[in-house]
């Protein structure tokens, strides 16, 4: 799996080994450097040094969020500003007192948190996708400096510390420390800046360590398909929110240490420019790879204080400049390119050096057959019985699925029936990607009417959607792997039975190609492994085989007889041979409603059935050639639907 | 209650809403066609006043120099749809990042061309005295032309050759060409058609607001967060989120201060996306 992270990690070729270590250590190097030069240089330029390793922080903020997060803030330097302004507000009173004032980087620490959770709690659990993720953190930002600009009055101080509107908060105490009962101790500006540059390090590491970790595989894989990660049972919205206060506490320190520098807060951290440099840093340096974000704050400085004249008036041009020919020209950011244009290097001077490989070797030497019975720490899991009563589903005045009432013992169940008939739609009741309109969905007993899609999954119902669902962008193993940590959360556990899972799937040969450029069929393959490895005791399976050979359908079939025999297995099919083939009972839905259930053999030969196919095609051949026509109807929402976490676009109509 | 004191907070809440649908409409327009979210909206509304206030300073007449204003807005966006975002559909994210340049490139060079020392022009129009309160008749100007605005957009939509396939590009751009729709023509009348109307704001705002470079920041997170409310059918989407958003602030800034009231806005926007994620007309929208 490291080959993962070294890929979102953007820094390129990366050993497998010991890369805790080599971290540590280029930044314990980083740091004797900075150190030895910080030492040399006059304290003024130290002091101009250390604002750098500030912003550094800040950015590093953003690289967490939005690189490996995929969260699209422009929030940070808001956060940053509430990080300062806390500082202020806590050393200006406390500081007298206590002699310290890294009390007040810790309060500023929390609060930035706490705003962050607050945000993202209305942001990520009322669903609210990236763009608008974005322009709220935005109007955030606007809001706040509209209203710290207008705290000019006496009545607005806490303490103290007054707010100052537009005339800023000055007298921030700067950095101090005491221990308990001796001297108090403020930096000096070497000092500051030795304090700045470890802090940012450290900070760089921890980035690091933690992607390494399954809570930023989680983070990185959510960001390539939000649908999957959750029908694999991960709670995306705590993710994200996880992810977005860890980096509103990075960037409230960030401010905090601004503060102590400049010793004044002002409105304008909250304005615009501020919250475009942060981004611009971040792109310049290539937005997942941490390193990027101290290379992008010293280029862009370069930058603009080389083109934006002395006095700096020009900066927001050549920000915006700078912004626009990025997007245009070079989308992944400084370091990324360079790191890909070494890689590329490398692959002409050795071809076979390909750090995915090596990686699988470390991972791979214990395989183990793939056991598709139950897992020994898992309670050996009965099918379960999934049922639905009287459910339905409108849209506006349509029904597409209407008043339904079905169970799904042990064994494999079909579902067929024309285009429109409501069988996906009954699918996503089941899987809790849509929520009935009336009626209710059980489990064992249980309602989970309104339970969210990942508890279901958690609670073993195991999807696999209509248009494969795979993380495209990553490798085939890293998406067993995914599938695999789901359930059990054991890193060890899951890179065995990945192993074991690539022989089982006989998908060795492709376990380290991006998903996205497998075989149509492939893909569905895949996507089935990957819903079996969770264990489900409920499986739901939309046109499996859409797309595969006739060799691939077999296995299938086979595949699903397998699970028969464990789980409750629901197949919605168009394919007749394949339907044939799992010699299961069927239930065939007709405009919504249950129409007839029967066996393969009792319903090829009943009239009615033939009817409502031929019916619903005027004689356009027989049902299994209707794949890849437009479906119309309901079926029509469910597949714009599968496009999953991409809906998010105002897809328009003027009214009507 | 006494009615004229009645009349009068009808009167600004009307305003208030007005001003909202105004400088929501060019970026729902956008947005709502296009998928993009313009970054600069804010410094259109900002260029469409400096153009006014430049044709009203070389003597045009005040009417006339903002329709000329609205019109010049319009074709400075089609430059830019050509020179930068026909290059980012489908980018969202890119598509921000690129306008946002764009946004601090249009402050600066206003800034420098005209300083950064608050501007105004005359309000055409006097004022009106109802009972005890006097209120000026440029708030009918604005909220008839809000409702020109929102009719206008409407009937180019749904009533004209070019309405019909920006909706059709809109709905699927692949089966839009292969139907012969030049597509790219059509994306770019759209974007000018939004700059026009963002234009258009500025303009009409001209005389009742300061005119700075940065004015631009007062109006965007108001009119992001207008749209973004509405949801999916944005004609009817600004005017839902206009109404409603609009009275929240006008509650907030007559009760408290328009500081206050603009947060209230906000956090009133925040609440309702939690409920509503698709916006206040994406409930009838399959999902």
């Amino acid at each position: 799996m490291k080959e993962m992270l070294s890929r979102v990690s953007g820094s390129g070729a990366q050993p497998a080994t010991g890369s805790v270590q080599r971290d540590l250590g280029g930044a314990v190097l980083a740091f004797a450097a900075a150190a030895v030069v910080g030492n040399w240089v006059e304290e003024f330029t130290a002091f101009e040094w250390s604002l750098w390793a500030v912003q550094a922080i800040l950015a590093l903020s953003l690289t967490l969020v939005w690189g490996y997060g995929g969260i699209f803030s422009l929030g940070q330097a808001a956060i940053y500003g509430i990080g300062g302004y806390t500082y202020g507000f806590w050393a200006i009173n406390l500081a007298d007192n206590t002699g310290e004032s890294l009390t007040a980087v810790l309060a500023a620490v929390v609060v930035g948190a706490v705003f962050a959770a607050l945000l993202g709690y209305f942001m990520f659990y009322g669903n609210v996708t990236d763009v608008y993720v974005a322009i709220i953190t935005l109007a955030t930002s606007l809001v706040l400096f509209a209203f710290v600009n207008s705290t000019s009055g006496r009545a607005y101080r806490i303490g103290d510390a007054p707010f100052g509107g537009y005339n800023g908060m000055p007298r921030i105490p700067r950095l101090t420390w005491r221990l308990p009962g001796g001297e108090s101790h403020e930096l000096t500006r070497t000092q500051f800046l030795l304090f700045c540059v470890a802090a940012g390090l450290l900070i760089a590491v921890l980035i690091r360590v933690l992607s390494r970790r399954p809570f930023g595989r989680i983070a990185v894989a959510l960001q390539h398909n939000e649908l999957r990660t959750g029908l694999l049972g991960y709670d995306v919205r705590w993710h994200k929110l996880a992810v977005f206060t860890l980096g509103g506490a990075i960037a409230a320190f960030a401010g905090a240490l601004f503060a102590a520098w400049g010793r004044f807060m002002s409105p304008p951290v909250f304005s615009l420019t501020p919250a475009a440099l942060v981004v611009i840093w971040v792109l310049v340096g290539g937005r997942s790879s941490v390193s990027g974000a101290f290379v992008g704050v010293l280029v862009v400085k370069g930058f603009s204080s080389w083109f934006g004249g002395a006095s700096g008036d020009n900066e927001p041009i050549v920000l915006g400049v700078i912004l626009v020919l990025i997007v245009l020209l070079l989308p992944g950011g400084v370091v990324t390119n360079l790191s890909r244009l070494r890689q590329w290097a490398q692959s002409r001077i050795s071809p076979s050096a390909d750090t995915l490989g090596l990686d699988a070797e470390t991972v791979d030497h214990t395989p183990e057959p793939y056991r598709a019975a139950p897992t020994p720490q898992d309670a050996p899991r009965t099918a379960r019985l999934i049922a639905t009563e009287a459910v339905t589903k409108r849209y506006g005045g349509l029904a597409a699925v209407d008043a339904v009432t079905l169970e799904f013992p042990r064994g494999v169940s079909c579902l067929i029936g024309p285009n429109g008939a409501g069988k996906s739609t009954l699918l996503d009741l089941l899987s809790g990607r849509q929520r009935p309109t009336a009626g209710a969905v059980t489990l064992d007993g249980q309602d989970l009417t309104r339970r969210e899609p990942f508890l279901r999954a958690r609670g073993g119902v195991g999807t696999k959607l209509q248009v494969a669902s795979i993380y495209e962008s990553l490798t085939v193993r890293e998406n067993l792997w995914l599938a695999c940590y789901a359930m059990p959360r054991d890193p060890e556990e899951a890179d065995r039975r990945v192993a074991g899972l690539l022989d089982w799937l006989d998908l060795r040969d492709e376990a380290e190609r991006p998903a996205g450029t497998l075989s149509h069929g492939k893909k569905q393959w895949l996507e089935i492994g990957m819903v079996v490895s969770t264990d489900p005791s409920v499986v739901l399976l939309d046109e499996p085989t859409a797309g595969m050979t006739r060799e691939e359908t077999a296995r299938t079939a086979n595949l699903v007889r397998e699970l028969g025999e464990t789980a409750s297995v629901i197949v919605v099919e168009h394919d007749m041979d394949f339907v044939r083939q799992l010699d299961a009972p069927i239930t065939v839905l007709h405009m919504g409603s249950m129409f007839v259930q029967g066996t393969f053999e009792e319903l090829s030969g009943d009239d009615r059935v033939i009817d409502i196919y031929l019916g619903a095609h005027h004689g356009n051949g027989g049902p299994a050639d209707d794949r890849g026509s437009a479906p119309s109807g309901p079926v029509d929402a469910d597949s714009e639907a599968a496009d999953g976490a991409s809906t998010s676009r105002g897809s328009a109509d003027a009214d009507a | 209650m006494a009615p004229d004191r009645l009349f009068n907070l009808g009167f600004d809440l009307a305003s208030t809403i007005s001003i909202l649908a105004l400088v929501s409409l060019g970026l729902a327009v956008i947005f709502g066609m296009r998928g993009v979210i313009n970054l600069a909206h804010g410094e259109f509304i900002m260029l469409g006043a400096f153009a006014t206030l430049t044709g009203v300073r070389s003597g045009l007449n005040t009417w006339m120099a903002m329709a000329v204003a609205a019109a010049a807005v319009g074709l400075f966006g089609i430059v830019v749809e050509r020179l930068i975002i026909r290059h980012l559909y489908g980018r969202l994210a890119d598509t921000m990042l690129a306008t946002w340049g764009l946004s601090l490139i249009m402050v600066q060079a206003v800034q420098n061309r005209y300083g950064s020392v608050t501007e105004g022009i005359p309000v055409p129009v006097g004022n009106f005295t109802v009972g005890e309160f006097s209120m000026s008749k440029y708030n009918f100007v604005l909220i008839s032309a809000a409702a020109v605005g929102v009719l206008a957009t409407y009937t180019i939509m749904r009533r004209t050759r070019y309405g019909l396939l920006a909706r059709a590009a809109t709905q699927s751009e692949t089966m839009a060409e292969g139907l012969g729709v030049n597509t790219s023509g059509v994306n770019m009348w759209t974007f000018g058609l939004g700059s026009a109307l963002a234009g258009a704001a500025g303009a009409l705002l001209a005389p009742v607001v300061g005119v700075i470079p940065t004015m631009g920041q007062t109006f965007v997170a108001r009119a992001f967060m207008t749209v973004i409310v509405g949801g999916p059918a944005f004609v009817a989407g600004t005017v839902s989120a206009s109404g409603l958003l609009g009275f929240i602030e006008n509650v907030g800034t007559n009760w408290f201060t328009p500081v206050i009231g603009q947060a209230m806005l906000l956090m009133a926007a925040i609440v309702i996306l939690r409920f509503l994620p698709q916006g206040l007309t994406g409930t009838r929208l399959r999902r």
